[in-house]
């Protein structure tokens, strides 16, 4: 993931702390992951390391950390490149649905029984965010719909590997024998 | 007691076997979404659930009771007061103003016109259609139409309200915002709601989903 793009962007309104990095970043996406404190300074480090960040404020004493960190211009300008590149499109395989998937198969798993507690999880997952309103900034919504989106193009996914595997099962069952003989 | 019981139901079309010994329990106030790709037996299962398709074999339990075992007078009273369907396309009675198409099974069942248009106004307004008591089907939008086919559904106080692709025939914004009223109406009459979907997102606001594969249930996991 891109963390270290969006920590720019979240520091192209001004400079920050690292605590208002990431809470800044949880804002943005508020049906998503929290952004980890740990991950916050890991990659303030590296962006500073590559030039992309300056401290410009450095406090130590008592209490917290209050080290302040600002975009350079070489920042601000990669930002800007990101922000135009297309993302290519994802390697299915990288995802874990499809690697739980492939492995139930290949071992013998009960693998239509794992997918329906997939098609479960997605569908629950999906009056989650239903039930509670998104927020009213201009792109919570936009954020929420692409969640949305993804769930529901993989729940349909999940529904061909349901059909696939009912019209496949004799052939699974071979494979399954042959990985395991 | 379950409000709607299936056991063992199997039904064939001419040659081609549509449900394969399906059985299924579903409680009052429960939502239950019914999946599965085109053809698998979903509309078939409805179709029997409202006693509108006799089953070859097996049993449909209302309320306890047996259709099987009723006549077809006691059968028809039964489909018209515990039973409230929505089709896709809300099949309104094309000539009838709202009014009379929400106050039809009432009228049916006997009742006063006026006492049946004083319910069907408030069902109007419960599914805020209202305003539009006097139009004609024709004059409605798709989610009006769905909206009067929800409110004539429910009049009667249904035990079971069956639902067949109840967005089907709507773009996402109306398709949710008429889910949400059927839910909302289903709960405040304590029926429970039967929906075949092949839309994810109105299958996710079931307590349950069954999904059919070639006329036999293939999973069914509480949501």
């Amino acid at each position: 993931m891109a963390t270290a793009e969006l920590v720019l962007g979240l520091l192209s309104a001004g400079p920050a702390h690292g605590y208002d990095v990431k809470r800044g970043h949880d804002s943005w996406f508020p049906d998503g992951r929290p952004l980890a404190f740990g991950q916050v300074y890991t990659t303030l480090g590296r962006l500073e390391r590559d030039g992309l960040v300056e401290v410009v404020e450095k406090t130590s004493g008592g209490g917290p950390d209050r080290t302040v960190y600002a975009l350079t211009d070489k920042g601000r300008q990669h930002l800007a490149d990101w922000l135009v590149d297309p993302v290519p499109p994802a390697w299915g395989s990288a995802d874990e649905v499809l690697r739980k998937l492939v492995a139930a198969v290949r071992t013998g798993g009960d693998a239509a029984a794992f997918l329906a507690r997939q098609r479960a999880s997605h569908l629950r997952r999906i009056r989650e965010l239903q039930e509670t309103p998104a927020g009213q900034d201009p792109t919570s919504p936009m954020v929420r719909d692409y969640i949305v989106a993804h769930l529901d193009a993989d729940l349909r996914w999940l529904d061909g590997a349901l059909d696939r595997i009912a019209l496949d099962s004799t052939a699974l069952d071979r494979t399954a024998e042959q990985e395991n003989s | 007691m379950n409000a709607l019981e299936l056991t063992d139901v199997e039904f064939a079309y001419r040659r081609n076997t549509a449900l394969r010994g399906v059985s299924l329990q579903v409680k009052a106030g429960e939502i239950v979404a019914i999946t599965g790709a085109s053809g698998c037996g979903k509309s078939t299962l409805l179709h029997c659930a409202a006693g509108i398709l006799s089953p070859d074999s097996g049993s449909v339990r209302l309320d306890g009771q047996d259709l099987a075992t009723l006549s077809p007078e006691s059968r028809a009273e039964l489909r018209r007061t515990k039973i409230g369907v929505v089709l896709q396309f809300g099949q309104l009675v094309p000539d009838l103003p709202l009014i009379d198409n929400v106050a039809l099974p009432l009228l049916l069942a006997g009742h006063q016109r006026s006492e049946a248009h004083v319910h069907a106004r408030e069902w109007l307004t419960q599914v805020g259609i209202e305003d539009e008591a006097d139009a004609v089907p024709s004059e409605l939008s798709g989610g009006q139409t769905q909206r009067a086919a929800i409110a004539r559904a429910l009049i009667t106080g249904p035990t079971v309200v069956l639902a067949d692709e109840p967005t089907g025939s709507l773009d996402s914004r109306a398709g949710k915002e008429l889910l949400d009223v059927l839910i909302k109406t289903a709960k405040y009459r304590g029926a429970a709601l039967v929906m075949v979907t092949h839309d994810n997102l109105v299958a996710a606001s079931a307590n349950r989903e069954i999904r059919l594969r070639d006329g036999v249930i293939q999973h069914e996991v509480a949501l």
